[in-house]
């Protein structure tokens, strides 16, 4: 009978689906699991990263110095990726379950502490202590970390953008002296001469491309901000100079070509797959961290680097700035335990402790204090490369993201202004134009909604 | 409303009566025989689209296998089939399997997608059938309107109750426990209620009647008589709905906060955001995340098929 | 009475559960969505603010809703399409049909994240398996996902590879066409594609129409395919900004709920506008009876 039949089929399916979940419990239960808290008995801190693989580890490195440091708190740091990790700490905030402190590098403070999501860290300090900090701190450490006149983010590492080259290729292409040209368009022609195609003029030797938009807009002038008036500044003739020249440099070789290539090559960012350590590019614009990854995973290479050179009329010594910074969330459970990692980290109290931490990571100080401090020195002595950003740290010319309350949104939109002009989807001019407009609409949207900016 | 034409749509019991042998059948356009050539041709035609079908997975399997340097090798292949036999790994490399699963907890990740899966076959089916019952089996007032309101739900977009719910979990204090993902499925799925609605439907009632005069309660009717019944379309649900858990990617996205936490489906999603490019490693992921439902496959074929059939015939 | 009670009783679970998980957050998304709220305040209400500005001064709202409107115009019939030519093959009487049905069937099992992973993969415009394929014929092939005019595409295809679990829908319709119809129309001289036009495809339009209609549904939420293989952007020049990615990203990437809220309504009157016109018109085409 035909219901007899299906009953025992279905017997069979229940029983799998059984057996199934079984094995796999058992199996889960049998691989090796991370490890369980060390301290048990201490107050846990849970911190949120975005460093995956070896950058983890040093990560991890100095959660447990930290935690070896003192017997009250313990961190517990956990890895959250990149790429949807804004998201992630805004549903968790919302949510009411946030970590304690959070280690971010995009340029989040201003929209989250308009919509409430932070503390101002200067009120976990004596006024004292904060004057001194506030006098202490490096300018961009203090543009980066500080919105509406209290500091919300405090910099563990601030990166810098500069020039990685091979000087053997600059040699190759005729260039005696191993310097880069004066000029950024004399760079972009030495890149021309660099780079290589196949038969199909398939690109498969990348001489020189610049980083994105944003990246590129402080070598022609003040970029998207003036940090003067407090106004935003989208057309400029500066702004849209800097988007020619990058959607020129895509142009020529086609971003087809350029998204391919770069599709084909590994890029992950950890480890030896960094294309300037495989030899896939010439000349290439990337922060400081770099050396001390060139020091693990290519200690033969030979490399130099530099500033960007200006473009003519335009600006030496420039470079968009970013920051690790570390954010206390409101709601946090214990954000005694995470200003006391916070200040472990960036120094604020101990700068000549905190100076060896900065560089496990390759990153660039918080304040000259912890520059002068002789580990950090040591460093510098030992990887006369990584000099070129901490000289550049006192620069005028170092730009980061607006202190807007939108400013998810507007770094979002100027990338993919920057994305329609490089692939020539539109010309620069209305690529501009169009971001501007964006930034009006929203401007005027938030208006409507009785914002006060 | 989709309700009409769901509600008026034919209605065949789940264990539908034997078909005609084989040999009778129909074919396409009800040729009943084929010639030779004819499928000579067939042959060659499914042959031919099986090659897309089953690419992708042999693809997925082989990339696994193989060390990452082969990966970015730029050997060029002189034609089509030596390109075929160079996706080939050369040496099988195991390791990446264990690699995978210490750059990524999986092994976690798999402890709480099987929580949860449990949790929700066993909620979700469980409740659906007694709601189910009530639907088919109980004449009260208003039943049709609910039913129909029912059917409604399906057609409403979760975007729109996204937003009141976290809101509600987050009052609760649940946001980022397991809660938020098990808490729904106690209170039955829409479309498992629908099937085994159908499915009461078709029971005949002189087998319950007996059992009413004997004097049973209408719960002992529905545990000791209707749900043994009804295992087959329970079957189907408990499968269905361990699938919907086992891909569910945008509950573990809203809700779960703590890696230590994670599902497989958001655990790969993670590997793959933070891994980009280390193609063999999220390859073995990827085969970790999907050999298991395969395997399931393979053991409950006839239970996967008769339960998608069933949800097409029974609209 | 007892019977009301009782017949109440059983229901209650599902009551409940439609109380707190659809019709309370239901009445609530449309107080939010004329209020603007970020979860952690207390929402302000703010009028219809929210809507005017969506359908005047959101460029990117028309964009999405454009490229939702033609995911569903192109991905639902093509899947209609592929899945019926597929169970009409698949539904002949040759040797080791069985193995065919489970290649087909296959792809459609595996998990979504998994699929857009292996996708992302196979559809590396250098290293990739389909350009692989088409460089050793000498053809140069797109730049699939990061390109702006094939990402659209490669979501489509993407989701033709999941063909199969309709497939079988369409197959179980096939196998319940009675034989009778096809005897009795050869004995009239129809030929196989008379038979096919008269006989098969209307008997089908039933397991088509709720294909049509789950398609469509589900097109207009389509989120996680998207958001996993362009790992959680909005592709080359915004091309694969579907609605509920623009919706999820207003939400939590923004924080702003209350917008997010309208475009969840405007969602919802949309998905119920197509749906119903997709059932006015099933009296229409969609045949039913023996």
């Amino acid at each position: 009978m035909a219901i007899d039949q299906t009953s025992a089929r279905a017997g069979r399916t229940l029983l799998v689906l059984g057996i199934l979940a079984f094995v796999g419990l058992v199996i889960s239960f049998a691989l090796p699991k991370p490890a369980e808290r060390l301290y048990p008995e201490r107050i846990p801190v849970r911190f949120w990263h975005m460093w995956t693989a070896e950058w983890k580890a040093v990560v991890d490195d100095i959660a447990d110095r930290f935690n070896k440091s003192q017997d009250k708190y313990e961190v517990i740091a956990l890895s959250i990726p990149p790429s949807g990790g804004e998201t992630k700490f805004v549903l968790a905030v919302a949510g009411g379950d946030p970590p304690d402190v959070m280690a971010q590098w995009n340029p989040v403070i201003p929209s989250w502490v308009d919509s409430g999501l932070l503390q101002p860290l200067d009120e976990m300090m004596p006024p004292a202590q904060w004057r001194q900090l506030h006098s202490d701190m490096y300018p961009i450490a203090r543009k980066i970390g500080m919105y509406k006149d209290h500091l919300y983010g405090v910099t563990v590492g601030l990166d810098l953008w500069a020039c990685y080259y091979r000087p053997d290729d600059l040699r190759a292409a005729g260039v005696p002296d191993d310097r880069l040209p004066p000029t950024l368009e004399e760079l972009f022609a030495l890149g021309a001469r660099l780079d290589r195609f196949d038969d199909h003029k398939n690109l498969t030797h990348l001489g020189f491309l610049p980083e994105g938009y944003l990246h590129t807009t402080p070598l022609f002038g003040n970029g998207f901000y003036d940090w003067e008036s407090g106004k935003l500044t989208i057309y400029t003739p500066d702004n849209l100079r800097a988007l020619q020249t990058l959607a020129d440099a895509y142009q020529r070789l086609g971003f087809d070509n350029v998204s391919r290539f770069q599709a084909g090559i590994d890029q992950s960012s950890f480890s030896a797959g960094w294309p300037f350590i495989s030899g896939h590019y010439s000349i290439c614009v990337d922060g400081q961290w770099r050396v001390e990854q060139l020091a693990q995973y290519a200690p033969n290479l030979q490399y130099k680097t530099a500033p960007l050179p200006a473009p003519t009329g335009g600006r030496p010594l420039a470079s968009f700035a970013g920051g690790n910074f570390m954010i206390i969330p409101k709601g946090a459970r214990c954000p005694a335990g995470a200003w006391e990692f916070v200040k472990f980290w960036s120094g604020i109290e101990n700068p000549e402790r905190a100076a060896e931490l900065y560089t496990k990571g390759g990153w660039l100080p918080l304040m000259p204090a912890i520059t002068n401090a002789p580990a950090y020195q040591a460093y510098l002595k030992k990887y006369p490369q990584f000099k070129t950003f901490v000289d550049m740290l006192p620069s005028e010319n170092i730009q980061t993201t607006p202190p807007v309350p939108y400013t998810i949104y507007l770094t979002d939109r100027v990338s993919v202004c920057g994305d329609l002009a490089m692939r020539g989807l539109q010309t620069c001019e209305e690529a501009l134009r169009g971001l501007e407009k964006e930034i009006a609409q929203e401007q005027a949207r938030r208006k409507e909604f009785g914002y006060a900016d | 409303m989709p309700t009409e034409a769901l509600a008026t749509a034919p209605v065949e019991p789940l264990h539908a009566p034997e078909r005609r042998p084989a040999r009778l059948r129909p074919s396409v356009g009800g040729t009943p025989t084929l010639s030779r050539t004819q499928k000579l041709i067939t042959h060659a035609v499914l042959l031919l689209l099986c090659v897309p079908f089953v690419l992708p997975l042999v693809w997925m399997l082989c990339t696994s296998l193989k060390p990452e340097t082969d990966i970015y090798s730029e050997k060029q292949p002189a034609n089509a089939v030596q390109y075929l036999i160079s996706m080939l790994p050369a040496h099988a490399r195991w390791q990446n399997y264990p690699e995978a699963l210490q750059t990524v907890p999986f092994a976690t990740y798999l402890q709480n997608t099987l929580f949860l899966c449990i949790c929700n076959v066993l909620f979700a089916v469980l409740s659906s059938a007694v709601v189910a019952y009530g639907f088919a089996r109980i004449n009260f007032k208003g039943r049709e309107a609910w039913f129909m309101l029912m059917i409604s739900t399906m057609a409403l977009p979760d975007q729109v109750t996204m937003i009141p719910v976290f809101g509600f979990f987050r009052k609760l204090g649940l946001y980022g426990t397991f809660m938020p993902l098990i808490l729904p499925a106690l209170f039955g799925n829409a479309f498992f209620i629908f099937l085994l609605r159908q499915f009461f439907r078709t029971i005949p009632d002189e087998l319950t009647e007996a059992a009413r005069i004997d004097g049973a309660t209408e719960w002992g009717i529905f545990w000791q008589i209707m749900l043994p019944l009804a295992k087959p379309a329970l079957a189907t649900c408990a499968l269905f709905q361990f699938l919907s858990t086992w891909n569910d990617f945008f509950g573990p996205l809203l809700y779960i906060n703590d890696p230590n936490r994670y599902t497989l489906a958001y655990g790969l999603q993670q590997f793959m955001s933070s891994y980009g490019g280390k193609w063999a490693l999220l390859m073995a992921g990827a085969c970790i995340f999907t050999i298991p439902i395969i395997i399931l496959f393979f053991f409950a074929q006839k239970t996967f098929i008769q339960g998608i059939s069933t949800t097409g015939s029974k609209a | 009475m007892k019977r009301h009670l009782v017949g109440y009783a059983f229901i209650s679970p599902w009551l409940i559960g439609f109380a707190v998980f659809t019709a309370v957050p239901f009445v609530i998304s449309i107080y939010l969505s004329f209020t603007r709220y970020n979860v952690v305040t207390e929402p302000v209400w703010v009028g219809a603010v929210n809507y005017r500005t969506l359908l005047a001064h959101d460029p990117l709202f028309w964009k999405a809703m454009g490229i939702t409107l033609k995911y569903a115009a192109i991905a639902v019939p093509l899947g209609i399409f592929t899945g019926v030519a597929l169970a009409l093959l698949l539904n002949l009487e040759i040797r080791g049909i069985a193995i065919y049905r489970t290649i087909f069937y296959l792809p459609s099992i595996v998990p979504v994240v998994a699929t857009s992973v292996v996708f992302l993969w196979i559809l590396n415009p250098q290293i990739g398996l389909v350009n692989g394929i088409l460089r050793s014929v000498d053809i140069i092939g797109p730049n699939w996902l990061g390109s702006e005019d094939w990402a659209f595409t490669s979501l489509v295809l993407m989701g033709l590879w999941g063909v199969g679990g309709s497939m079988i829908i369409y197959l179980a319709g096939l196998k319940d066409i009675p034989y009778t119809l096809y005897e009795a129309a050869m004995i009239d001289g129809a030929n196989a594609w008379h038979r096919m036009r008269h006989i098969t495809l209307p008997m089908l339009t039933p397991v088509i129409f709720f294909n049509l209609v789950m398609g469509v549904i589900s097109a207009f939420q389509y989120f996680t395919q998207a958001y996993v293989i362009m790992d959680a952007t909005s592709g080359p020049n915004d091309s694969t900004l579907f609605y509920a990615l623009h919706l999820f990203n207003r939400a939590w990437r923004y924080l702003d709920m209350g917008y997010a809220s309208a475009m969840a309504w405007i969602l919802f009157v949309l998905v119920m506008t197509v749906t119903l016109t997709i059932f006015r018109s099933h009296r229409r085409w969609v045949h039913y009876g023996n």
